[in-house]
C-alpha cells in the first residue's frame, strides 16, 4: 500500500483502526456511565 | 395522514429516485453499472453501507423494541465496529486487488468454479426470501394501520425501487442511498425532538430520562454472565461480532456498496464510518423509543398498539372480555400517571416508595396487555408482527403533527427502498456474474452483460415482490429475518474464512464442509431449539472443521485448482 492510499487524517491505517477502537470504547463508556446514572 | 402529508410523502419518495435517475443518466459500461464509478466517495459508500443495513423494521421495531424491553438491544451492534476493521483490513484489500464484481467471484479464484457458485446460490436463496421479507414488513403495518391495500402497498414500495434499481446500477443505489438515509435521519430527529417537546412541561429531560430509567428503560450496558440474559456486553461483542463479519466480509448487498468507485482509501473510510456511527445512532433511535415509552406514561396508549386486530377481536364477540380489561388498563394507567407525577417532585426519603408503586402498576399494565395479547389469539385475530412493531408508527398517526406525518411515512419507505434497492443490485449482479457469464454465455459483450443484468434485476424485484405476496405465512417477521439471515451466514463465512487462512485447504475439501455444514445447520434448525444467533457460529465452525478433516483425509492428494480469470 502507498502512501497516497492512506487518509490525511488518520496518518497511516493502524491509526485509523486504533482511531475507530478508541471512539467505540469512548462510546461504550459513556454508555455505561449513562446506564449508571439512570438505572 | 391529510392532504398535506400525502404531497410530502409522495414528494419525498419520488424526488430521490428522480434526482438519482437524472444523475445516472447514459449508458453505463459494465464496470460503471456493477460499481458506479470513480465520483463516489466515502461519505457516499458510508451512507449507502448504512442505509442498506438500516432497513424499515429498524425505523419501525427499534423504538418499539425499547418501548417494550429497553435499550438494552445497543449491546447487540457492539461487535460491529471489530468486524468492520476486521472487513477493511482483510476482505477489502484482496476483493480491490483482485478487481472482482461480486465476493463469491473470489472465492472462484481461490479455489474453484463449484464453490463460488455455491457461495452465490447461499446468498440468492437467502438474500431473495429476505428482500421479501423487507417489502412485505413495512407494508402488513401500513396497510393495517392507514387502510391502503396491502398488495397495491407491496407493488408500491416494490415496483419504484425495481424500475430505478434497473436503470441506473450500482451508482443509483449508492446516490438515492445517501438522499434517503438523510431523510430518515432527519425525520427520526424530528420525532424525538417532538417526543420530548410532548412531555409535561414541569419536566425537565433529566429528570424525564430519570423516570425512564426507574422503569427499566434505560439500561444499556449489562457486563453479566448470566447467559440467561438475553443482551450483555459479552453476548453482543461475540454474535454482533460474527454476525456483522459474515454480513459485511461476505453479503454481496454490502460488499458492492463498499466497493463502489473502486477506490481502497474510500471503501475503507466508508466502513469506519460506520464502525463510528453506527452505536449512536441505534442508540439514538432506541432512546425515541424510551422517550416514546414515557409520552405514553401521561398521555394514554391504546391497550394494544395493533388496532385492526383488536378490532377483528371485538368483532369476533370478545367485546365484553376485551372491555373488562380496558377498564382494568384505564385504572391502573391513572394511577401509575399520578404516582410518575409524584415521583418526579418527590422528597428523597419517600422517592424508594414511589419507586416501588410505579414498577409494581408497570407490572400490572404489563399483565394486562399480555392477557388482551392472548385474548386476541383465542379470537383468532393474532397479528403478523409484535404488537410492539406499532408502537412508533402509532405514536407517529396520532400525536405528530401533520407534514411531519407525511415525512414520517416517507422515512418508512425510503428505508424499505434503500435496502431493497441494494439488495436487487447485488441480486441481478451476482446471478449475471456468477451464474449467467460462467454457465450460460462466457464471451459475450459488456453491452450484452449490462442488459443481462438488468433483465435479472427486474427478474429477482418480481420474486421479491412475489415472496412478499406471500409472507403472510411466515408468523413473526422480524424474527424471520434474523433466523433468516444466520440460518445461512454462517456457512459463508466459513467459507471467506477458509479461503483466507486455510491456505493448504482446496476447492472440493471446502465446497464438501460448506454442503455438510449448512446441512447440519439446518438439520439443527428443524429440529432443535438452540438460540439461532448460534447458528452463525455452528455454521461457520463447521466449514472450518469440515474442510480441515476432508483436506487432510479424502483430498489428501487433491492438486491445486486452477486459477480462474
Amino acid at each position: 500500500m502507498s502512501e497516497q492510499d492512506l487518509p490525511p487524517f488518520f496518518g497511516t491505517w493502524r491509526r485509523a483502526y486504533a482511531f475507530a477502537i478508541a471512539m467505540f470504547a469512548l462510546e461504550v463508556a459513556l454508555l455505561y456511565a449513562f446506564t449508571l446514572r439512570f438505572s | 395522514m391529510n392532504r398535506i402529508d400525502y404531497i410530502v410523502l409522495i414528494a419525498t419518495i419520488l424526488a430521490i429516485p428522480l434526482y438519482g435517475l437524472w444523475r445516472t443518466r447514459g449508458h453505463p459500461s459494465l464496470p460503471q453499472y456493477l460499481k458506479g464509478d470513480a465520483s463516489i466517495r466515502w461519505g457516499t459508500i458510508g451512507l449507502s453501507v448504512l442505509a442498506t443495513q438500516a432497513g424499515p423494521i429498524t425505523f419501525l421495531s427499534m423504538p418499539g423494541q425499547a418501548y417494550e424491553s429497553g435499550i438494552g438491544f445497543i449491546q447487540n451492534y457492539f461487535g460491529q465496529p471489530f468486524a468492520l476493521i476486521a472487513v477493511c483490513a482483510i476482505f477489502v484489500p484482496i476483493y480491490q486487488r483482485l478487481k472482482v464484481y461480486t465476493a463469491y467471484e473470489y472465492l472462484g479464484q481461490r479455489f474453484d468454479q463449484k464453490t463460488r457458485l455455491l457461495g452465490a446460490f447461499l446468498f440468492l436463496v437467502q438474500r431473495s426470501i429476505a428482500a421479501g421479507i423487507t417489502i412485505y414488513a413495512p407494508a402488513i403495518i401500513l396497510s393495517a394501520l392507514l387502510g391502503w391495500d396491502l398488495n397495491l402497498t407491496i407493488w408500491l414500495a416494490g415496483g419504484f425501487v425495481i424500475a430505478y434499481t434497473v436503470v441506473g446500477g450500482t451508482k443509483i443505489v449508492s446516490l438515492t442511498q445517501r438522499y434517503q438515509i438523510l431523510v430518515i435521519l432527519i425525520g427520526m430527529a424530528l420525532a424525538f425532538g417532538i417526543a420530548v417537546h410532548r412531555l409535561p412541561d414541569d419536566l425537565t429531560f433529566t429528570n424525564a430520562l430519570s423516570i425512564a430509567g426507574t422503569m427499566g428503560k434505560l439500561q444499556a450496558v449489562d457486563f453479566s454472565i448470566d447467559p440467561s440474559r438475553r443482551y450483555t456486553f459479552w453476548s453482543g461483542m461475540l454474535g454482533g461480532f460474527f454476525l456483522s463479519l459474515s454480513y459485511f466480509g461476505a453479503d454481496q448487498s454490502q460488499v458492492q456498496r463498499y466497493l463502489a468507485g473502486g477506490s481502497l482509501r474510500a471503501s475503507r473510510i466508508g466502513l469506519l464510518f460506520n464502525a463510528i456511527v453506527k452505536v449512536p445512532m441505534q442508540f439514538l433511535i432506541l432512546l425515541l423509543g424510551a422517550m416514546v415509552f414515557l409520552f405514553y406514561q401521561f398521555e394514554q396508549p391504546p391497550m394494544f398498539f395493533n388496532q385492526p386486530a383488536y378490532q377483528r377481536a371485538l368483532e369476533r364477540g370478545y367485546g365484553p372480555q376485551l372491555t373488562a380489561l380496558q377498564m382494568q388498563f384505564d385504572d391502573v394507567f391513572v394511577h401509575k400517571r399520578d404516582a410518575i407525577q409524584a415521583m418526579s417532585t418527590a422528597s428523597t426519603e419517600n422517592s424508594p416508595a414511589l419507586t416501588t408503586q410505579v414498577r409494581e402498576l408497570d407490572a400490572q399494565a404489563r399483565a394486562i396487555r399480555d392477557q388482551t395479547r392472548k385474548l386476541l389469539e383465542q379470537a383468532g385475530a393474532n397479528p403478523k408482527s409484535k404488537d410492539s412493531d406499532y408502537v412508533f408508527i402509532t405514536f407517529v398517526l396520532d400525536h405528530l403533527p401533520h407534514g411531519v406525518v407525511g415525512l414520517l411515512v416517507a422515512v418508512i419507505f425510503c428505508a424499505t427502498m434503500s435496502a431493497t434497492s441494494a439488495v436487487l443490485n447485488a441480486l441481478g449482479s451476482t446471478t449475471a456474474v456468477d451464474l449467467y457469464r460462467p454457465l450460460v454465455r462466457p464471451s459475450a459483450s459488456d453491452h450484452h452483460y449490462v442488459i443481462a443484468t438488468k433483465v435479472l434485476t427486474a427478474a429477482w424485484g418480481l420474486v421479491a415482490i412475489a415472496i412478499a405476496s406471500f409472507a403472510s405465512l411466515v408468523e413473526n417477521l422480524v424474527e424471520a429475518g434474523n433466523i433468516l439471515g444466520s440460518v445461512f451466514y454462517g456457512s459463508i463465512l466459513g467459507l471467506f474464512l477458509v479461503a483466507f487462512f486455510m491456505r493448504n485447504v482446496r476447492g472440493s475439501a471446502v465446497f464438501f464442509a460448506a454442503v455438510v455444514a449448512q446441512t447440519l445447520v439446518l438439520i439443527l434448525f428443524f429440529t432443535s431449539s438452540i438460540g439461532y444467533l448460534w447458528y452463525n457460529v455452528i455454521g461457520c465452525a463447521a466449514v472450518l472443521l469440515f474442510a480441515w478433516i476432508l483436506q487432510q483425509t479424502v483430498f489428501r492428494n487433491a492438486q491445486p485448482a486452477t486459477v480462474e480469470s
